[in-house]
């Protein structure tokens, strides 16, 4: 496999694990768990702070409403037993008094007797509450409901004498509380919000690392080799960043070791083969005062140095392709023109080049050493395989449109054509296919459409093979570039 | 004495091959394995082309060919390690006329070298002077003269002036040129064409910055201005 074939599986492989984590627990995942703990988080924390408030505020003010009726009531209490044991001493003074003093709600027992009856009346008070205040003579309170209003009833018992009740309303204080838990609800939606809020903020932050690795692996997948993390300071994220650096420089470092040494080894092989090929014309030129076995074996020497010669040039180029050091020498031509010539120059100058519609006067911007071998490599390629002469066309590629946009040259040939499942194969380098047998002959150096495929995608264009397009059996190579017409 | 050339490389093998392949074509071929070895031979005997390899030991091909141009028009003919723009422009800067890329077959070159040879003896204009303002052309005696002084000019770029000056005014194609003054098909390298012209705009033009005799008529080719 070729340096850059490596490069791409290597950094395809490392896409893939980022992809099938970001699919997992990075892109969604991870962004979704950082909020959902955020989220729970703030929600946990603003429900106990707020119930934890509202409880301390609630009992603070059951605890104030609950001795300020006490004291309350202990005076009044006090004022009663003051008037019941005076002379005369009846409950109808005793009301009177408290009337003086204000009390809104008094229910006195004095004498087996209750004062006091309707809604605050005596029958509003618990039994239980009675029992302890009139027979246990414990001063005893409790919270109770009078109709829909929350009371404290406080009963006291006076010696001898009876017992003195009075009602507190609640409803004042029930208000405060129910204000301050609104109050609080409030405040803890608006804390869990706030939650959220920065939940999904650290979540885009805890993500952005991930995202720019994969992005420079995306990067590195497609050619750019020197792609590289920022330094940082986070200690987390450094070891990220410093071993994705390091894996990219180590793949970098492989890759232009292998293209360097399919270069070195091309290089050193030139030397040989001028060699080679010089020695083998000047026998050429001597070729009649051979015997015959020596003229076949001369002739077997000297195609395969040619073959030879061939392949290391195509080495060379593939390899300054991998070093990204071609550099296209770009011009404008004619296609039909462009394409006749480069028929001239093949292995077989005699076939006729057809050109349909608009493709006659359609140019292109182009290499045209380059593309001319592009034509060249198609040409030997069908020799190779196709089984006779192949034929060349040249057409319109989007016939549809109103302008020229693109033309398309083909090549087409007689061979047993190149199976579906093939076809993309076929542009690898030294691909050999399953019918092996039938398109790779001895000419099956495997370069030859690699080349091409490097060449056309460098010039913008693309390549494919399909069927003949007679329905006959056989192949059709296809180059589509961009183009243009001439006014 | 038939033609005798003079092969510049370091690595005897290829030279003992090329020298036979170029004797077969009855060319006398002188070898020399370094570039002092080389300026040696050449004094002693200026041989009719040169042939160097960029890669030697010591003075390595540029300047080989920067040296034999200080004193010699000979067509000179460089042979590239690589295909790649740096050496090609600068082989053909430092003065080589055309090259060839390792591995090249003995039958381009022998093809490359006949048409270096046919170029030397320039089918004339037929006229005996051309004038183009400050520029005179006699091609009867391979001279031109700027302001009446003689400029001095390589076989191959005088060969170029001469193709532009018998169609004055008229725009010459880089194909065309490559056929003409170098033998090329339709896929000759153009850079051969723009560096050569580069170079005879530094001798023919008072300000090469600005051309006033060899225009480039964009994505065309050249003119020479009457």
């Amino acid at each position: 496999m070729s340096g850059r074939a490596v490069a791409r599986a290597a950094a395809s492989r490392v896409l893939a694990v980022l992809r099938r984590q970001s699919q997992r627990a990075v892109g969604f995942g991870l962004r979704r768990n950082v909020l959902l703990i955020f989220t729970l988080g703030s929600l946990t924390l603003s429900a106990f702070l707020a119930v934890t408030t509202y409880g301390l505020v609630r009992s603070n003010l059951t605890d104030q409403r609950d001795s300020s009726s006490r004291v309350a009531a202990y005076r009044n209490a006090q004022a009663v037993q003051n008037a019941l044991q005076g002379e005369p001493a009846t409950a109808e003074l005793a009301t009177r008094e408290l009337q003086r003093l204000n009390v809104e709600r008094p229910v006195i027992r004095y004498g087996g007797e209750w004062t006091g009856t309707g809604r605050f009346g005596f029958e509003a008070i618990p039994d239980s509450l009675q029992a302890r205040v009139l027979e246990d003579l414990t001063p005893a309170r409790m919270i109770t409901n009078v109709g829909d209003e929350t009371v404290l009833v406080v009963g006291i018992p006076l010696p001898e004498l009876g017992g003195y009740f009075e009602f507190f309303s609640m409803e004042d204080d029930n208000r405060a509380l129910s204000n301050v838990a609104l109050s609080l609800f409030l405040a803890a939606v608006i804390t869990t919000l706030l939650g959220v809020l920065l939940g999904a903020f650290a979540a885009r932050r805890a993500v952005r690392p991930v995202a720019a690795a994969a992005q420079a692996a995306k990067a590195i997948a497609g050619g750019r080799l020197d792609t590289r993390l920022d330094d940082t300071q986070d200690p987390d994220l450094g070891v990220l960043a410093s071993s994705f650096n390091d894996m990219a420089s180590a793949l970098q470092l492989r890759l232009e070791r292998d293209a360097r040494f399919a270069s070195d080894v091309s290089h050193e092989l030139r030397s040989p083969l001028m060699t080679l090929s010089a020695s083998v014309e000047v026998m050429q030129a001597r070729r009649n005062d051979l015997p015959e076995r020596a003229q076949s074996a001369l002739d077997l020497l000297s195609g395969d140095v040619a073959r030879f010669q061939g392949l290391v040039e195509d080495l060379l180029e593939i390899s300054r392709f991998d070093a990204g050091a071609i550099r296209l020498h770009l011009e404008d031509l004619l296609v039909i023109e462009f394409v006749r010539q480069a028929v001239a120059v093949s292995s077989t100058p005699s076939i006729a080049v057809a050109a349909h519609g608009r493709a006659e006067r359609a140019v292109i911007r182009g290499d045209r050493r380059r593309l001319a071998r592009v034509v060249a490599n198609l040409i030997d390629n069908a020799l190779a395989y196709g089984g006779g002469e192949p034929t060349v066309d040249v057409a319109d590629g989007a016939p549809d449109e109103p302008a020229l946009t693109h033309v398309r040259i083909a090549v087409e040939d007689h061979g047993p054509g190149v199976p579906v499942e093939e076809r993309s194969i076929i542009f690898e380098r030294f691909a050999r296919g399953v019918g092996a047998g039938q398109r790779t002959g001895s000419e099956g150096a495997g370069l030859g459409l690699a080349l091409v495929d490097e060449h056309v995608r460098m010039h913008g264009g693309r390549v494919w093979v399909d069927d003949r397009l007679d329905g006959k059996p056989g192949a059709r190579f296809v180059i589509e570039l961009m183009a243009t017409e001439p006014e | 004495m038939g033609t005798r050339i003079l092969a510049v490389e370091d690595d005897e093998r290829i030279r003992t091959a090329v020298k036979l392949a170029l004797e077969d074509e009855g060319w006398t071929v002188e070898e020399a394995a370094s570039g002092e070895e080389a300026v040696t031979l050449f004094a002693r005997q200026p041989p009719d082309v040169v042939l160097i390899d960029i890669m030697l030991p010591g003075i390595d091909g540029f300047d080989l060919c920067r040296t034999l141009r200080r004193t010699s028009d000979v067509p000179i003919v460089m042979v590239t390690a690589r295909n790649d723009t740096h050496d090609v422009v600068a082989g053909l800067e430092a003065g080589a006329d055309d090259y060839l890329t390792k591995p090249f077959a003995p039958k381009e070159l022998s093809a490359r070298i006949r048409a270096l040879l046919r170029r030397v003896r320039p089918s004339a204009p037929g006229r005996e002077r051309l004038v183009f303002g400050d520029l005179e052309l006699i091609p009867e005696a391979g001279k031109v003269l700027r302001d009446s002084t003689e400029v001095h000019l390589t076989k191959t770029e005088f060969r170029l002036l001469c193709e532009l000056a018998e169609n004055p005014g008229k725009v010459l194609s880089r194909e065309a040129l490559l056929d003409k003054v170098w033998g090329y098909d339709y896929f000759g390298d153009g850079r051969l064409v723009d560096v050569h012209i580069r170079r005879l705009r530094t001798k023919i033009e008072a300000d090469p910055a600005a051309p006033r005799h060899v225009v480039t008529v964009r994505g065309l080719g050249y003119r020479l201005e009457t």
